[in-house]
């Protein structure tokens, strides 16, 4: 293409899950029996995803990793001041990966890499009546990864709608792919919620073409949309709508959080969550609450990055879509006694503390709220991945909270692991990684003077220490002596015959407590790492 | 020569330290509190002989605590010298003593450790020149009898001593500890030097002395608080010897005479106070007269002669200063402690201590007749005797506070002391006519059957009484264990410090200051009575109390059901407390309450509104929109 420089070594983050993708396909069409091999490529590619981030971690003071720049002049649709250019002007690129952006990158690989350690097949063949489930899991993992990916790092809209969708359409396909009923429901919901949240999207993207005539999602494409409008970007000014292409962008953005809001399970769109989650099987789960979680929010801090040059203070819309999600999340999750079922909750009640930062739509707001998104999945991982390792260990019941009674005497590290993830979540020590994040959330809002959105967040903070510690109630205290009579009657050998069938599921484990132990340690790692 | 004021507080401290670590070693567990204390003892008399007159020791360093200076120093001085000799003389008696005494106990290394630290807790509060430091000595021997007198505490009788002194002393210790932040902010410095020379706030000073004098109440048992010393005794014998002879209950009579140019110059404290000691001695002395018990009755006479000391510095004039009350105090601790360990050695030999069963045994008894006999006469107050000198110390200190326009509340202590000198001598009277008179000549047997107590109700003292079931155990769980020839020296010893010890308050200014005529009347007054006891009981054949009616006898020995008193105050403090915590469960605690029943409700409504229907979905997920879209571009700037 004519003008568009391509560097590919930094495209390979996006590239190697892409890769691995099209090795699994190829792979199963060579050998359709392969049970752990898809598995295998995917967790390498994942892998070699995650490590390719890595130098983009590095970056700070606003310096990028770019590619897909447009060099020469294009002339095209993308017309305007914006892509001219002419020498001496910031050049438009497609691709741009700064220190936040990769940080997020580095967590959705890392993140997918756990999700394909616990959804790892048990035996390595496959008796040939079996469906080739496996495979096609791999592959749909990989896709939305590399969905995610782009999302972070892409500028345009083409790409960010385009990889938005590629994150979202696997992971329906993989909640639907067990079959079973539940599993159904939860994905015609997810389904039929994300083709509205879609249509959304697309009209906001619209209308942000319309108002600044740039197809960038950049902060001098939305400095464009009007001379009086780039006029007031320096300080606040008293005119509400200096222009209509001004209402237009305030509309395009509204527009485009409602639609990501669906991803991210904002209450009012939230209510696929615990359907989804509780349909699923636990790593799909697992990987809805993590991965998607992320893409969510790296699509919508590329638009609100380019936003914030405006200078707009703040954002109603989004307080009311933090304050619902966290205050109907907590509720919920009280009553629940399905664990998968409170994570899902749970996840609703964490996606309002994500968003809480972005009433300042700031460098400071984007940080806090990138923070309190990493928080969260870190401490997701852990519990879901415990909650994965339990089911193996009792399929029929390991999903509800009477389930994990004693599990300190059964398995200490185990139940350490979700303490730990626990606590974080609540924020309480010594999950001091949640304590932080929580505080780093609420930093902008005080800072911006949202006096009100604080004590809603501040009460919510209380109601879900309650939410969690109802779990972890239960993980601490010893069973019933009626209950361990019960068991000493029976004494369990199963546990035993599947526990040395579960190797990876376990490193998956241990990974990701790893992370959260030494974040937890060290909070002071992740809040560099984002500058 | 500070080190050596330095020491004598440490090393007591270190040794209870050593001695709980080796306490299942008895032989090095008496070895070292026996040694420590000799040490002590050695230390204290070089203080003694060649004080060294400072104020500004320093302990540990002073607090940093802002405004208000706590530079927590030593002060030495010959008043504090003498007190800290005489205290480690009758510590070192005592642990002598007990290394016999508990012999078999096999919690002996615990006992002698609490000793060791309970001498600490004294010396601390002699030597110090802080009112934090002498709080701090207060306190720990505040604990220290709670151990010791629980010592036994597989006894229910003994726990309930145990606390009961706890407590009580401790509801008079908020009196203390109000008093002393009263004097500390009155002064801005805790220094004893700062204190008594900071002028200003007559609030402050009020409330401060006053407070003190309650506090002193409670440690020293003047009336409200006095009951917690007679159950003490179910303590063994040393631990009732060292809490009543030197420390814990003469401890308010030191800090009161450190205060006493303050309390010199304040009319309404003294006169609480002599009030307070007035009626105390009377009462106390009325009910030592007719106790069944031998150690019960000490413990009254403690009672009555503590309040002689803390009358002496409540009735003398301020140019005489606080020497009386000191000389007494050193007085009594010999004697007391004598007495104590005489009756000790007296119970292990009888078995008992109630009087109906200890009748004439003193007779056979060669050493420990004459130690009896002196200690008793020292009590009583017969002439060359160091308890002689020391009370008619007191009583003309009082006259001349009298005489020199102390008014009202010295007309009282002198009164009171003189019916108390009569009421002492005719209980010393009755308890050696009762102890020396052959059995035989009483015409008839003691009374067997005392050793009965009332399982089901320890609260109350019978007369039968209940404190010798310890004796009675300890000598039936051993036998007639010999005494050994150190512990027959320490009552011997204590026995010539009776006679001597006079010499020691030659040094003391104000110390012995006898006037002819008063001494002339108590002499006569103490004559009298013992003659009358001696006619009243038929020559000792009878016991003079046995001729006051059951009537009165029986609360008597009881001590008037002050105990149940007690009890009720505790059940009404009970009572409020559960008032307050049902009125905080009940009230405060409803509005938490009411935010979970909330939370859950709503969650309830919430999980009714969610039921997984697509179409339900979609419709929220409009309206959302809408609403959002609305606010958004409507708020947007």
């Amino acid at each position: 293409m004519k003008g568009l420089a391509i560097d590919y070594s930094i495209l390979l983050p996006a590239i190697l899950p892409v890769a691995g993708l099209v090795l699994v396909l190829v792979l199963d069409l060579v050998n359709p029996r392969l049970r752990q091999v898809p598995y295998a490529v995917a967790a390498l590619a994942a892998l070699g995803s995650a490590v390719a981030t890595v130098p983009g971690l590095a970056l700070g003071g606003g310096s990028t990793r770019e590619t897909f720049c447009l060099t020469g002049r294009t002339g095209q649709a993308t017309g305007g001041a914006t892509a001219a250019g002419v020498d001496g002007l910031p050049q438009v690129c497609l691709w741009q990966a700064d220190a936040l952006g990769s940080t997020l990158q580095l967590a959705a690989a890392v993140s997918a890499l756990v999700c394909i350690a616990l959804a790892w097949p048990r035996t390595r063949r496959r008796r040939p009546t079996d469906s080739t489930r496996e495979p096609v899991e791999a592959v749909l993992l990989l896709a939305a990864l590399a969905g995610t990916i782009v999302v972070a790092a892409s500028r345009d809209v083409g790409t960010w709608l385009v990889a938005l969708e590629l994150a979202t359409l696997p992971v329906i396909a993989l909640v639907a792919l067990s079959g079973r009923r539940s599993a159904v429901a939860g994905a015609t919901q997810l389904l039929v919620t994300s083709l509205v949240s879609f249509a959304l999207l697309v009209l906001g993207v619209a209308l942000w073409f319309a108002a600044t005539g740039s197809p960038f999602l950049t902060p001098d494409a939305a400095l464009s949309s009007g001379g009086a409008f780039s006029a007031a970007s320096g300080a606040p000014t008293s005119v509400v709508f200096p222009s209509v292409s001004g209402g237009v962008v305030a509309l395009a953005t509204v527009l485009v959080v409602a639609g990501v809001g669906f991803k991210l399970s904002l209450v009012p769109f939230h209510a696929w969550t615990p359907t989804a989650y509780a349909g699923s099987s636990v790593p799909v789960a697992t990987f809805l609450a993590t991965v998607s979680k992320i893409a969510a929010l790296a699509a919508l801090l590329v638009v609100l990055r380019a936003v914030a040059a405006l200078g707009t203070p703040a954002l109603v819309s989004i307080a009311l879509l933090a304050s619902l999600s966290m205050t109907l999340g907590n509720l919920m999750a009280l009553r629940q006694d399905d664990v998968v079922r409170l994570l899902a909750w749970s996840t609703v009640a964490q996606a309002g503390w994500v968003v809480l930062p972005l009433v300042s739509i700031s460098a400071l707001g984007v940080g806090a709220s990138a923070t309190y998104l990493l928080t969260y999945v870190i401490a997701t991982l852990v519990a879901f991945a415990v909650v994965a390792v339990t089911l193996r260990d009792r399929p029929g019941e390991g999903r509800s909270i009477a389930a994990y009674e004693g599990l300190w005497q059964r398995s200490p590290w185990r139940a350490g692991a979700l303490a730990l993830a626990l606590t974080s979540l609540a924020g309480l020590p010594p999950g001091i990684i949640g304590l932080v994040g929580k505080i780093t959330a609420l930093r902008p809002v005080v800072a911006e003077g949202w006096v009100w959105l604080a004590v809603v967040a501040a009460v919510n903070a209380v109601v879900g220490v309650a939410v969690y510690l109802r779990w972890l109630r239960a993980v601490i205290t010893a069973p019933d002596v009626v209950a361990g009579a019960a068991g000493s009657e029976g004494p369990g050998p199963a546990p035993v015959a599947v526990a040395r069938r579960r190797p990876v599921m376990v490193a998956g484990l241990v990974l990701a407590s790893a992370i959260l132990v030494v974040v937890s340690v060290q909070p002071d790692l992740l809040l560099r790492l984002l500058g | 020569m500070s080190w050596i004021v330095r020491m004598i507080i440490v090393l007591p401290a270190l040794a209870a330290l050593v001695g709980l670590l080796t306490r299942r070693r008895r032989g090095l567990a008496a070895a070292v509190a026996v040694s420590v204390s000799a040490y002590v003892a050695v230390l204290g008399l070089i203080q003694w002989v060649a004080p060294s007159r400072t104020a500004d020791i320093e302990s540990i360093g002073s607090l940093p605590l802002g405004d208000l200076s706590v530079p927590l120093h030593l002060l030495s001085d010959r008043v504090s010298g003498l007190v800290a000799f005489v205290v480690a003389l009758v510590v070192l008696g005592i642990q002598v003593f007990t290394a016999w005494y508990l012999r078999d106990d096999p919690r002996y290394g615990q006992f002698a450790a609490t000793v060791s630290l309970f001498a600490a807790g004294m010396l601390l509060l002699v030597q110090s020149g802080d009112l934090v430091l002498m709080l701090v000595g207060w306190e720990v021997m505040g604990w220290c009898s709670w151990l010791l007198i629980g010592h036994d505490s597989e006894r229910a009788a003994a726990r309930r001593a145990a606390y009961k002194a706890f407590i009580v002393t401790r509801v008079a210790d908020i009196a203390m500890v109000v008093g002393i932040v009263a004097l500390s902010v009155r002064a801005r410095s805790t220094d004893l030097m700062a204190v008594l020379t900071a002028g200003g706030d007559g609030t402050l000073l009020t409330i401060g002395l006053v407070g003190i004098v309650i506090g002193v109440a409670g440690k020293s048992g003047l009336v409200p608080f006095h009951d917690w010393l007679p159950d003490a005794m179910e303590g063994p014998t040393p631990a009732s010897a060292l809490i009543h002879a030197a420390t814990m209950v003469a401890a308010g009579t030191y800090v009161i005479a450190r205060l006493f140019s303050l309390y010199a110059g304040h009319d309404g404290a003294r006169t609480l106070l002599a009030v307070l000691t007035a009626v105390t001695m009377v009462y106390a002395a009325l009910l030592a007269l007719v106790q069944t018990d031998l150690k019960r009755m000490l413990a009254y006479s403690t009672l009555s002669q503590i309040a002689i000391m803390l009358s002496a510095l409540a009735a003398a004039p301020a140019e005489l200063g606080p020497g009386a009350g000191i000389a007494h105090l050193v007085g009594h601790a010999f004697f007391k402690a004598l007495l104590f360990l005489g009756a000790g050695w007296l119970s292990v030999l009888a078995g008992a201590t109630a009087v109906a069963a200890l009748r004439g045994r003193l007779r056979p008894t060669g050493a420990l007749r004459w130690s009896m006999g002196i200690g008793l006469a020292a009590l009583a107050g017969v002439p060359p005797l160091i308890g002689f000198f020391t009370k008619d110390t007191v009583i003309d200190a009082a006259l001349e506070g009298a005489t020199g326009g102390g008014g009202f509340r010295a007309w009282l202590v002198v009164v009171a002391l003189f019916v108390t000198v009569v009421l002492t001598a005719a209980y010393c009277t009755r308890a050696w006519l009762l102890l020396d008179t052959p059995v035989a000549a009483t015409g008839r047997l003691p009374d067997v059957e005392p050793a009965v107590v009332a399982e089901e109700d320890v609260a109350v003292v019978t007369t039968t009484d209940s404190a010798d079931d310890a004796e009675v155990e300890r000598v039936h769980a051993h036998g007639h264990a010999p005494i050994t020839l150190p512990a027959a020296l320490v009552v011997s010893v204590l026995a010539a410090l009776t006679v001597v010890g006079t010499l020691f308050l030659a040094s003391l200014r104000g110390g012995v200051h006898v006037g002819l005529l008063s001494a002339l009347l108590s002499v006569l007054l103490v004559a009298g009575a013992a003659y009358a006891v001696w006619s009243l009981s038929d020559r000792g054949r009878l016991d003079v109390a046995d001729r006051i009616p059951s009537r009165v006898r029986e609360p008597a020995v009881r001590g008037f059901g002050v105990d149940t008193a007690y009890v009720g105050f505790g059940r009404a403090v009970t009572a409020v407390a559960r008032l307050v915590v049902a009125l905080d469960r009940d009230v405060v605690d409803a509005y938490p309450r009411a935010t979970a029943v909330v939370a859950r409700a709503a969650g309830r409504a919430g999980e009714r509104s969610h039921r997984a229907v697509p179409s339900l979905s979609l419709l929220s997920l409009l309206v959302g929109v809408v609403v959002v879209a609305v606010l958004g571009v409507a708020a947007w700037r």
